[in-house]
């Protein structure tokens, strides 16, 4: 991430979270007061706040200052690396996690918007080794239909918070809860095709130091309790799996015609 | 193998709650910015290194990073880090923790070190690398905190001892795990009784006697890889040191573990600019040094305690004094009193230091930060005040401080004054590269300890030439030691980490008493030069047999 992206993301999370941006000299720096939530979450300091509201003073909410480059200007350095920007991702994330939202459409389209249940995904494929993808799929719960790319699609459409005066909502024929279901069997079988080499190589490691710990003990009649603890350390270190967890999933009602036909993956 | 695929479904209820109460709802713009956060820190491939675009400000060598991607891709995140003394094993360590928790595959650490070194490592993977390491100062930080940083001889005790073999590490460092050579000590056994799914041992000296230890060393970390004990001494074993099928042990060896030499790094090491003083002593001094030797002469003392004296009178005689005391409060008689009469008068008419006005004389030409070592207390006492009297400040520094002491001593010198003036190198102490000037006023009879000494400025992160300033005083115990031995054998040249090597591998672990018998049993200067010609033959021989054809399983990686 390059410090114009991060501070472009840092401009849109606090001017988001309804935190004021106050003026700065130069380009380099970002100066923001925070809200008194963004304060509790960001500034950790809990006996402050525990004080303040017991005696129901008038808070003084923290500002923030960062700074772009290396040099030594007032402000906190931020980059791709620093703790605070993570804190803030992590924020994001927890304040960013569920989602029901609206398309406007215009006035001679169809009023009748069609429910979706939207899901991202990280997939991690985790041996000795690790590595991650995101996954991010739409799933129509009128008919079924399932799209991949849906949070690409998601940003390419004005959406709203509540269901605009002249529409209404069509009803999904599948609940919520089998949705995710389709989802997760979606990812599943997809995931069951792909090359699993990395699965293969990893368990080749494994077996083989099993085979030293195995020899290293041959000798002793009843095992000690460390041959144990070392079989378990080498199954957690090398163990192929892949897990899925979700970062974010919503209800979104959309107008029919919004997904052209060669985005559907499934039916 | 078909990897197990596993999905994550605690959020469901919390999902279907929300939608069963209408709310509350993220904003559309967090909501998108939730996933470009995740997208920014989605790590694409198993492959390379993550961490080092993260740490702009550190700057990271290139076998230092190279050591990070080999143990985590190549050793599958078990290896013995054996990098030559100053190129950095920390710092591969940091990097290799850092990746580790960037691709969230270590989240709770371990990390044992002695206990002089818990706050060093504390503060540099604060700073350094931003991870969140704590000390262990109470009980409850075991559970609470992730990344623990502690001395085996604490974690090692109870109640300690329970609770970490009740916690489940992914990580586990051991810094200077030479000390683990043994497999009878308790400390080995506790590191054996750990959960290790990644491992790393950091040593400078993987290899110090016997070639046991390096079979205890690697068996700790993948135990069978060097098959079990019997085995291993029926292949390799011929002799204590001897070792057959070398260079199969050697490819073994270097599976696991990745030694980096100075040579090889490509860096760019500051010269060593040494330059040796041969002091005269003043008249008065060189009166009381003589009539030193009239205690052993009236039998009140022995040999071996006039060659201390003599060495601590070429120190300073406030040194002298402090042993002349002790000697006199225990063997005082009225038939000896005007001998000892004799002798305290001598030392009282000693009223200036040769060496300390040279040394005065040196860092005001200097004109920059200067670091003296002495052996003695009373000599570091008597030349801060001496210093002071001058106008020169300086700070103390001693092996025995408490760690914060240490740190505040080493914060006043690097920020404040000019001097610091240090009775202990502490193998395993202080960093002062940001000192060049390095006076040893007095010579330890260990040569260990003058390399100790030079270690602590002459490493990664020095910037200028490092010089060196040895003070002998002519005619004495001490100028003897200066040019028949140590500038023989090119102490002061060598590289860090080398002279270690050849004395275990000569099993001359102590020089020092070595040396003293040479000066206790010999009745003539003549005697002692051959003698002292003799050791310094066969350091000399040792040192180039390594040269040319280094024998060590330890030479290098793969």
């Amino acid at each position: 991430m390059q410090q114009a992206e991060i501070r472009d993301f840092l401009i849109r999370f606090f001017s988001s979270s309804d935190c004021s941006l106050l003026p700065v000299q130069n380009q380099s720096q970002l100066k923001v007061k925070l809200t008194k939530q963004m304060d509790k979450l960001l500034m950790n300091r809990p006996f402050y706040w525990h004080y303040i509201e017991q005696i129901g003073a008038d808070a003084e909410t923290a500002t923030l200052t960062f700074r772009f480059n290396d040099q030594s200007d007032e402000g906190e350095f931020i980059h791709f690396g620093s703790p605070r920007l993570h804190q803030i991702f992590n924020t994001a994330e927890q304040m960013g996690r569920y989602i029901r939202l609206y398309q406007v459409v215009s006035s001679q389209a169809s009023p009748a918007l069609e429910p979706w249940l939207g899901i991202n995904m990280k997939i991690s494929y985790q041996c000795d080794l690790k590595k991650d993808r995101l996954i991010s799929i739409g799933l129509q719960m009128v008919n079924g239909t399932l799209i991949e790319g849906f949070q690409s699609m998601l940003g390419k459409l004005e959406l709203i918070a509540r269901l605009p005066d002249y529409c209404y909502t069509l009803s999904p024929l599948i609940t919520v809860k089998s949705g995710i279901q389709r989802i997760e069997r979606f990812i599943a079988s997809e995931l069951e095709t792909e090359p699993f080499e990395w699965a293969d190589q990893a368990s080749e490691r494994w077996k083989k130091d099993e085979d030293l710990l195995d020899a290293f003990y041959e000798q002793a009649e009843k095992k000690p309790e460390r041959y144990n603890q070392e079989k378990k350390a080498l199954e957690e270190q090398y163990k192929p799996r892949i897990n899925v967890r979700l970062i974010n999933a919503g209800l979104f009602y959309l107008q029919s015609s919004t997904f052209m036909p060669q985005f559907i993956k499934d039916r | 193998m078909k990897p197990l695929i596993q999905f994550d479904r605690t959020w469901h209820d919390s999902f279907f709650k929300r939608i069963n109460e209408d709310g509350p709802w993220a904003k559309s713009e967090l909501f998108s910015l939730a996933y470009l956060a995740e997208r920014e820190r989605n790590v694409p491939s198993f492959h390379g290194l993550i961490a080092p675009g993260r740490l702009p400000q550190l700057k990271l060598h290139a076998h230092q990073i190279e050591t990070a991607r080999i143990v985590i891709e190549e050793m599958h995140g078990k290896a013995i880090l054996a990098d030559e003394v100053g190129l950095g094993k920390t710092i591969e360590a940091g990097l290799i923790i850092k990746e580790y928790m960037i691709r969230g595959l270590v989240k709770k650490v371990l990390i044992l070190v002695p206990a002089s070194l818990v706050l060093q490592w504390v503060t540099e993977l604060n700073t350094k690398f931003y991870i969140p390491a704590v000390p262990q100062r109470k009980a409850y930080v075991w559970s609470q905190c992730d990344i623990v940083v502690s001395s085996i001889d604490t974690a090692k005790r109870q109640p300690h001892h329970d609770i970490i073999m009740e916690q489940d590490y992914d990580l586990i460092i051991i810094d200077e795990a030479h000390k683990l050579k043994n497999h009878k000590t308790k400390n080995y056994q506790f590191v054996q009784s750990l959960k290790k799914k990644f491992c790393l041992l950091l040593t400078a000296t993987p290899i110090q006697n016997r070639l046991s230890e390096i079979f205890y060393l690697v068996s700790l970390l993948k135990p069978g890889y060097l098959g079990d004990a019997e085995s291993f001494s029926k292949n390799y074993k011929s002799g204590i040191r001897s070792v057959k099928n070398e260079d199969k042990l050697k490819a073994l060896v270097n599976q696991v573990m990745v030694r980096n030499r100075r040579e090889d790094t490509g860096l760019h090491w500051p010269k060593r600019i040494i330059k040796s003083f041969d002091i005269p002593f003043s008249e008065a001094e060189q009166t009381f040094y003589e009539s030193l030797s009239e205690l052993k002469q009236n039998g009140v003392i022995q040999p071996f305690s006039l060659l201390t004296l003599q060495r601590e009178a070429c120190s300073s005689r406030e040194a002298a004094f402090v042993t002349l005391n002790k000697i006199y409060k225990s063997t005082a008689t009225p038939m000896n009193e005007r001998l000892w009469h004799n002798l305290f008068d001598k030392l009282n008419r000693v009223n200036q230091n040769a060496k300390a006005n040279k040394a005065l004389e040196l860092i005001k030409q200097i004109n920059d930060k200067v670091i003296i070592f002495t052996e003695y207390r009373a000599t570091q006492l008597y030349l801060q005040w001496f210093l002071k009297k001058n106008d020169i400040s300086s700070v103390p520094f001693s092996g025995g401080f408490r760690r914060n002491k240490k740190d505040w001593m080493r914060m006043l010198f690097q920020n404040k004054v000019q001097v610091l003036v240090a009775t202990e190198a502490g193998g395993e102490g202080i960093n002062l590269q940001f000192a060049s000037h390095l006076i040893n006023y007095d010579l330890p009879w260990n040569p260990m300890r003058i390399e100790q000494r030079i270690g602590r400025i002459h490493r990664l992160g020095q910037e200028n030439d490092v010089h060196i300033y040895n003070f002998a005083t002519r005619g004495t115990v001490e100028s003897h030691i200066l040019h028949l031995l140590y500038n023989k054998i090119h102490l002061f040249e060598q590289v860090i980490g080398d002279l270690d090597k050849i004395l275990s591998h000569i099993d001359l672990k102590n020089v020092d008493q070595q040396v003293s018998r040479i000066f206790e049993e010999s009745e003539s200067d003549g005697e002692i030069k051959v003698k002292l010609d003799n050791l310094s033959s066969v350091i000399n021989f040792e040192q180039n047999q390594l040269e040319t054809g280094d024998h060590h399983a330890a030479s290098g990686n793969s």
